[in-house]
């Protein structure tokens, strides 16, 4: 079976390259023959990496620890759900998925676009086969999941299969490390879609807009699964890392936060460029920044430049990405700096106080947000290069600069969609604003009033109640006013009103989860600690609740050893039930890892870690955190992904767009069949 | 064996991709065609003022927008959907003039013809395109063309 996959990559190399140059020579000739060999050889590729996929995952269902990667990141009382991640749990294993994820993309462009934009195929195809090409190289050359375990003996190398395999990390044996991966990758590597669009059209000089609405649409698509796997992954951090939080600062965080902070500012600004042709070249460089800090982000966390607490090992594969970087910086500028009288902007700002200038200035702060993160990301090389010395830039940094920062963007989030296009006079952004902020002045002071005195708290939630007013605002009115014209009722009214333009009232629907997200934030400022060592019979005390120690268990599976602490907790003399944190010691990777008990409501979480026993006393070490408001983020994290969801769905003028957009000949047969 | 089949698929999927390239050249087939016309491109710019309008007329509808600003952004859009008009108008009189060019040769070409009537099927009536010995139609022998 691992000569099927070996095959299968060292074939799937060959059909990425072939498909590389003939789609660049099939746009150079605008030949339609040639296209359909490169959109073959497209398809061939995704065959061929599924078919090196699935031998991987044989590999690793039926324990075949003659292979080199299954030995060191499998065993076999892993329970088979934990084998299937298996796959992308190590450096071989996931550069093989993160190629089989890049030839699914592909496949999807290739067979959505069979009839369409038959102009920019050849050349995405060519670019989206070229990162084809070197991800298939590296997994091939520099990381092959697929190589045998072999012993030196007296008679030279023999091979060797050991007896059971060095398990998969634990903290990777948790539910939402099956899906957190899947959807970070389907992030990363989906950036490559938007760039292979747009250079397409810059290299084929694509007239109108059509070009940057198509890629727009692929941009959606990364950006949503990114956002929505940064959630999973703070879900994953606060459930089994045991500190008590969920966003670090970490660099391999900060890695898959540039890319959607870029992606954000782009799919903002991209909307000038539809209504009012302006920003252009703005927008290719943040189509640009999008894929470089995709690839970046991979080459960060997998290179071993910077250190963090996921387990990547340090491997050799970072010059490889160091020059496929440079290869992505020199072909993209090319391309612009040779087609910037291509991108001649069609109209000027006519004011400041407009939808326009309210984007720009958004794009501003995430612009500037991708830097200071990155800075603080890289510093500890830069320090290092510098002063020979590693300077590693903690959550303070990253706090004192990026809170104000996601505040200002926060108010922007609310006062966008009350500003008009073109120009607001005075008189319409006092009407426009009077209830919003009216709302959150009022909740502003209940706030103070109730206690509220943390400065950057009580701005984050009196800047959610201006969002979530303005936004709920924009669906009340519009409604209303489609109950007026249109005669319909309000459910009607709403539903018409979304579905008319899906991706401005998506869009709202975002923002109403950035406003949840924020509500979870506000509450990092209220967290409370306390640690106590306990037998049966203690109590602890933190805020309102009491935890009592009711047993310490121990026990033995398959796959690892615990101990348990039953834990009864009461809150204003109401009895919540039990709370079991456990703490793990697995066999086959010889890792402890706590697994934590949380008790959540909408208000705060009772978040419970067994630590271990203390050395002295023999008694459970037990820390207890109170987060308020935690439960909000993965409440607002869903909402985003829901409203990119909605966002995606073509609306009816977009579809009017496409009608117009088709060739004559292919609307007739169209009208024909019909 | 699975080395076989694994062969054998990479090799069936490179005949797939190959086969497009050995297919004759011609028809249909030939060249790519334009994604978006400059005649589908203006019509589309000027869906996207119609667009831009309908959402001012909401907005306005809607109170979000005062009867002044309402007013001027209106004027703008409608004065720059009347340019791309102008454009398009421009756009169709250039193909109506390429097609006015065209009539022109070709009278200029049939003037330059020998004599019509040499064409012209003395037995069926028939009017040859193009100077014959017989006639396309009946095969008749025409007269003058020896």
């Amino acid at each position: 079976m691992d000569r099927l996959g070996s095959v299968g990559l060292i074939a799937a190399l060959g059909f990425a390259i072939y498909g590389m140059v003939a789609g660049a020579v099939a746009g150079k000739l605008r030949s339609a023959r040639i296209l359909k060999s490169a959109e073959r050889a497209a398809l061939g590729f995704l065959g061929l990496i599924t078919m090196a996929v699935f031998a991987l995952e044989y590999l690793i269902l039926t324990n075949n620890f003659h292979i080199a990667y299954v030995a060191e990141h499998s065993n076999r009382s892993l329970p088979v759900y934990y084998k299937i991640p298996v796959l992308w749990s190590g450096q071989e294993g996931s550069l093989l998925f993160w190629t089989w994820l890049l030839s699914i993309y592909i496949g999807a462009i290739v067979l959505l676009n069979r009839k369409k934009h038959r102009q920019l195929m050849p050349y995405v195809i060519s670019i989206c086969l070229g990162v084809g090409t070197f991800f298939s190289l590296i997994t091939l050359l520099v990381a092959n999941p697929f190589l045998v375990l072999s012993l030196t003996g007296a008679h030279g190398l023999a091979p060797y299969t050991p007896v059971d395999g060095g398990g998969l990390n634990p903290a990777l044996q948790y539910p939402s490390m099956v899906i957190h991966p899947p959807m970070l990758y389907l992030g990363y590597v989906g950036m490559v879609v938007p760039f292979a669009f747009a250079m397409s059209a810059l290299i084929t000089k694509q007239p109108g807009d059509n070009w940057i609405r198509v890629t727009r649409r692929w941009a959606m698509v990364p950006w949503m699964f990114l956002g929505f796997g940064i959630i999973l992954g703070g879900n994953w951090a606060y459930f089994v890392l045991g500190w008590g939080g969920y966003w670090g600062w970490d660099p391999v965080e900060n890695a898959s936060l540039l890319p959607w902070l870029a992606g954000t500012a782009f799919l903002h600004s991209v909307m000038i460029q539809e209504k009012r042709g302006m920003l252009k070249v703005w927008n290719i460089v943040l189509v640009i920044g999008m894929f470089f800090l995709s690839i970046f982000g991979t080459f960060l966390t997998r290179s071993g430049v910077v250190s963090s607490v996921h387990a990547f090992a340090q491997s050799n594969i970072g010059p490889f990405f160091a020059v496929f970087l440079g290869v992505i910086v020199l072909f993209s500028l090319t391309v612009l700096f040779l087609r910037l009288d291509f991108l001649k902007s069609d109209n000027r700002l006519d004011s400041v106080l407009s939808r326009e200038s309210g984007f720009l200035f958004n794009n501003w702060i995430l612009l500037s947000a991708v830097f200071a993160v990155l800075w603080g990301t890289i510093f500890p090389i830069l320090s290092k290069a510098v002063e020979h010395v590693t300077v590693t830039v903690g959550p303070p940094f990253f706090n004192r600069v990026m809170v104000p920062m996601g505040l200002l963007l926060l108010f922007l989030t609310g006062a966008g969609p009350l500003l008009a296009w073109r120009k607001t006079s005075w008189d319409s952004l006092k009407r426009n604003f009077a209830i919003p902020m009216g709302i959150a002045a009022v909740t502003g002071i209940i706030l103070y009033a109730a206690g509220v005195r943390y400065f950057y708290s009580w701005m984050a939630l009196f800047l959610c109640a201006f969002v979530a007013s303005s936004v709920i605002g924009e669906f009340y009115k519009g409604a209303l006013t489609r109950m007026k014209f249109a005669g319909e009722n309000f459910l009607q009214a709403i539903y018409n009103l979304t579905m008319r333009n899906t991706r401005r009232y998506g869009g709202y629907v975002v923002h109403l989860g950035i406003v949840m997200l924020f509500v979870g934030f506000a509450g990092l400022a209220f967290k409370k600690q306390a640690t106590a060592l306990m037998q049966p019979g203690d109590l602890m005390h933190i805020k309102d609740y009491l935890i009592r120690c009711e047993t310490l268990k121990s026990g033995d599976t398959p796959n690892y050893v615990y101990e348990t602490a039953d834990l009864s907790v009461v809150k204003d003399g109401h009895a919540l039930g039990i709370l079991r944190p456990q703490k793990r010691f697995y066999k086959a990777s010889q890792q402890p890892i706590s697994h934590v008990a949380v008790h959540s409501t909408l208000s705060e979480d009772l978040y419970v870690v067994l630590e271990g026993r203390d050395q002295a006393t023999g008694k459970a070490i037990i820390q207890a955190f109170v987060n308020p408001l935690v439960t909000w983020v993965w409440l607002g994290g869903s909402v985003v992904f829901l409203g990119s969801l909605l966002a995606l769905i073509p609306s009816r003028v977009e579809r009017a767009m496409d009608e117009i957009r088709k060739p004559k000949q292919e609307v007739a047969e169209k009208e024909h069949a019909g | 064996m699975l080395l076989g089949i694994a062969i054998l698929i990479t090799a069936g999927l490179a005949f797939l991709v190959v086969m497009p390239l050995l297919a004759a050249e011609g028809g249909s087939e030939r060249a790519l065609p334009i994604d978006v016309t400059p005649q589908a491109d203006l019509k589309r710019r000027r869906a996207v003022i119609y667009e831009n309008i309908q959402d001012l007329d909401f907005e306005h509808k809607a109170g979000k927008i005062s009867g002044e600003d309402y007013q001027a952004m209106r004027q703008h859009y409608l004065s720059e959907a009347a340019q791309l008009m102008l454009a398009s108008e421009e756009s169709e009189a250039m193909n109506d003039r390429d097609a006015y060019i065209e009539r022109e040769v070709a009278a200029c070409r049939a003037r330059s013809r020998p004599p019509q009537e040499s064409y012209v099927c003395p037995k069926c009536g028939y009017e040859n395109a193009v100077p014959v010995k017989f006639c396309g139609e009946c095969g008749a022998r025409i007269a003058g063309k020896k």
